[in-house]
């Protein structure tokens, strides 16, 4: 393997501009993983007209930051007042919070500190090795092996996800048809525009994402109503002591790898590692009553699943064009906006970006485990900022944000369309995170689709003889039918359980 | 740096300068543009994404003009349906010089070819303030295909695959003609822009495409990709040793060309004062070496003339594309 440009990429990060914006990406990132409600996938959504005018790395640097830096925000507020700020942390309520309670909220909150980096280190270093080998393929990816790829991504994201599947497959399939909104890029015919020019090209990714996520998110949470913070435990001893973390150290390995293949699963994510992570060790533990009453491993392993997950999702979007999960997709416009299209080639038509983004992590990480402990107190007093206040300047930033992408006030329209849409779709139970994800893919997977048929003079074998696309398509296959054998065999089990009982 | 909107430094010096442009005409009241700029900022549209050459030509351009106007020339983008939303935002703006675009000549005479009548734009609803460069077309192929010549492709013995930048552009009109001008079998392929058709041409997804000059020379230069022909008019001096499909025998010289336009009635005192801005920027060292740097070809003439060219051009294509019974927008 060839170092020089992995070097180089350091060389990128060490920039004082990059530096500067991975610090202001991972401080954003804490702060949203602090605050319930806001997440990643809006809180980069909302912030996406920024990017615009900063170089693609240092964007994409400031993006991530904002990413993993969330997953350790949101332990905090976790263990000190039971009140997750992300999803990914919720497990770690369980025995974090406890933790505190028993005066050790310092050892619970440098505990997870400790494994997030150790997890997120662990993902960059498999992320390093791993993306120049599926960059080996790079020319090898043409129009059909783009068409499976999009295809298994979209059921994958609307299958595996949280949440209820017929709903999420719902959301994708609203997703594919507002993707066809547009001049058909193959016959010039015009599709759904209604004869206005600013949908002949379709409607813009920034003002979907920015709605769905960004405005819907906040009109939701105004619904909630808010719980008064309670005045939060003294934060004494941050650092753990040598017995705890000898005590999770097995913990803060086995959910590193965890956390480094759910993530690179599309659908998985931090959610799923944190949870499974927390599983794993519940039922290793020789004594698991232990759980729940403020148990160092309980707080380990969900804390660096989430990190590794957060790192390893990039791996999906990076090599292969595919983002495995909303924020990823967010990242994918941004990425697309700057004029870079996430791929094979990626690496090595732009090692700069690739190698910047991956080395950032490590900087961002390093940062992360500096701040996360003196910041505590800040990040508890930003708590009490009321929503009536806070709600109203995000929706004006996200307003005047999308304004500026395309100087064109039809972009703002949009945005309020689609922020209703997002509500309504978050108040019935419909997670939008599959339907911008579709929104993404539609297009690459029609128009690659059109193409591939275009190449096979209209024959579909064609997909299944290339090694490549018939093996996605396999995997398509594989994940569409598994659910459903499953079922059938539980069901068999129960009929057989049912019977000898 | 890539801004969405850049704005430029006001050199206040350049005004007196800029007013000598105007001509003897002083007498006359408002509209007739004698206080042409007048302190107010002049907007340039660009009709595609930042970082595309036709924004970079803006970008390059901008700055001199406001030194020499006297004012702040900001670069707006506002893509959308291949430059037609700049156009139409443009045509609906005072006519009094500060609202300007690059327009992109394949707007003017390939997309009619494409789109529906009632859709295309007509060149007669603005004015001309004058051209700028044009900007060459070369067909490729990989090197392991073996496809050198013209005559390789009739002697492929199966129908061509080609890969086009997108529907109506120059890309899929020049391999067209050129295909249905030499009886090839061949079906097009469109892809999103110069990159991943260069891309599925390296890859062997299409056998050949055609590609702007710019976005090839790197790889024709290390040998990854093999040049065929180019479909200038003349040999480009970039590319000396490959010849031009007219030299080929085939009538199909097609280029992407890009002009200032203004909106219509515009006073022609302000035309030409901006015109003599353009000069000055065109003349600049800098500027120069920009067109090198990306392989553009200068065409700095005035407003009717190149109105002269789009006109023939567009005529020209119409009854080529009639000829042989192409149809663009079904993208075959």
């Amino acid at each position: 393997m060839d170092l020089s440009p992995v070097i180089d990429g350091f060389g990128v990060v060490l920039e004082p501009t990059n530096l500067l914006y991975c610090l202001i990406g991972v401080v954003i990132g804490m702060l949203i993983g602090v605050l319930p409600g806001l997440g990643p996938a809006a809180t980069i959504a909302i912030l996406l007209p920024v990017t615009f005018g900063i170089e693609p790395v240092t964007a994409i640097i400031m993006l991530a930051g904002i990413f993993y830096g969330a997953q350790y925000g949101g332990t905090i507020t976790s263990v000190l007042l039971r009140l997750p700020g992300e999803a990914s942390s919720v497990v770690t309520v369980f025995d974090g919070h406890e933790l505190a309670r028993q005066g050790k909220a310092g050892t619970a909150l440098g505990i997870a500190a400790i494994g997030s980096f150790v997890g997120g280190t662990v993902s960059i270093i498999a992320l390093s090795l791993l993306a120049p080998l599926v960059a080996g393929f790079a020319l090898d990816f043409g129009p059909p092996e783009y068409t499976a790829l999009a295809l298994l991504g979209i059921l994958l994201v609307s299958t595996v996800s949280s949440g209820h599947r017929i709903k999420a497959l719902v959301a994708a399939s609203v997703g594919l048809l507002l993707a066809t909104v547009g001049r058909d890029g193959f016959t010039s015919a015009e599709r759904f525009t209604f004869d206005n020019l600013s949908l002949a090209d379709g409607i813009d990714f920034v003002p979907i994402a920015m709605g769905l996520f960004g405005l819907g998110e906040i009109l939701y949470n105004l619904e909630e109503r808010h719980r008064a913070t309670q005045a939060p435990a003294k934060v004494a001893n941050a650092w753990p002591s040598r017995k705890d973390l000898r005590q999770s150290s097995g913990a803060i390995g086995r959910g590193s790898l965890i956390g480094f293949v759910l993530g690179i699963l599309p659908g998985g994510g931090a959610v799923l590692s944190s949870l499974a992570a927390y599983a794993l060790e519940k039922r290793r533990a020789k004594d698991p009553s232990r759980f729940g009453k403020g148990a160092v491993e309980g707080v380990a392993a969900p804390e660096t699943a989430n990190n590794a997950a957060a790192t390893s999702s990039f791996i999906p979007l990076l090599t292969l064009g595919i983002p495995a999960n909303a924020t990823m997709a967010v990242i994918f416009g941004a990425l697309l906006i700057q004029g870079v299209s996430p791929g094979p080639q990626l690496v090595s038509q732009e090692p700069e970006l690739f190698w910047g983004v991956v080395n950032s992590m490590y900087i961002g990480n390093i940062l992360l485990l500096i701040m996360s402990i003196p910041l505590v107190g800040l990040f508890v007093r930003i708590l009490r900022v009321r929503a009536t206040v806070l709600a109203p300047i995000t929706v004006l930033i996200t307003l005047i944000g999308v304004y500026t992408v395309n100087n064109d006030v039809f972009d703002i329209v949009l945005v309020i369309v689609f922020g209703a849409i997002g509500y309504l779709m978050k108040k019935l139970g419909f997670d939008p995170g599959p339907l911008v994800l579709a929104f993404v893919l539609g297009s690459l997977l029609e128009d690659s689709l059109r193409r591939s048929l275009l190449i096979f003079d209209g024959d579909a074998t064609g997909f299944f003889t290339r090694p490549i696309s018939g093996t996605l398509l396999a995997a398509f296959v594989l994940v569409a039918v598994l659910p459903l054998v499953r079922r059938a065999l539980r069901r068999r089990e129960e009929e057989h359980v049912d019977s000898s009982a | 740096m890539k801004t969405n909107v850049a704005r430029l430094a006001v050199a206040g010096a350049g005004l007196a300068l800029a007013l000598t442009g105007c001509g003897s005409n002083l007498g006359g009241g408002s509209g007739d543009g004698s206080g042409f700029p007048g302190g107010d900022p002049v907007t340039i549209y660009v009709g595609q994404d930042p970082g595309g050459s036709t924004d970079l030509i803006a970008r390059a351009l901008a700055d001199t003009v406001s030194d020499d106007l006297g004012v702040a020339v900001t670069v707006e983008n506002k893509p959308g349906a291949n430059g037609a939303l700049a156009a139409k935002e443009l045509a609906g703006k005072e006519p009094n010089g500060h609202t300007l675009m690059v327009y992109n000549g394949s707007l003017a005479y390939i997309t009619p070819l494409a789109v529906p009548a009632d859709e295309a734009l007509d060149i007669a609803d603005y004015e001309i303030v004058t051209g700028i460069s044009q900007d060459d077309y070369v067909l490729v192929s990989a090197p392991s295909s073996g496809l050198k010549t013209v005559e390789d492709l009739k002697k492929a013995g199966k129908a061509i695959k080609y890969g086009t930048t997108g529907v109506g552009t120059g890309s899929q009109l020049s391999q067209a003609l050129l295909f249905a001008q030499t009886g090839i079998e061949a079906t097009a392929v469109p892809f999103d822009g110069g990159s991943p058709t260069l891309t599925a041409v390296l890859g062997g997804q299409v056998d050949v495409g055609a590609i702007q000059l710019g976005e090839a020379v790197e790889q024709i230069e290390a040998g990854e990709l093999t040049p065929i022909v180019t479909f200038a008019e003349k040999r480009p001096s970039y590319l000396p040793d490959t010849p031009t499909a007219v030299e080929e025998g085939y009538d199909v010289p097609v280029q992407q060309s890009r002009a200032v336009f203004a909106p219509k009635g515009t006073p022609k005192e302000v035309l030409d004062t901006l015109r003599g801005s353009f000069q000055k920027a065109f003349g600049t060292d800098a500027y120069k070496k920009f067109n090198e740097d990306n392989q553009l070809t200068p065409n700095e003439v005035d407003g009717t003339e190149l109105r002269g060219q789009w006109t023939d051009s567009l005529d020209n294509y119409k009854s080529v594309v009639e000829e042989h019974g192409i149809d663009l927008g079904a993208g075959q």
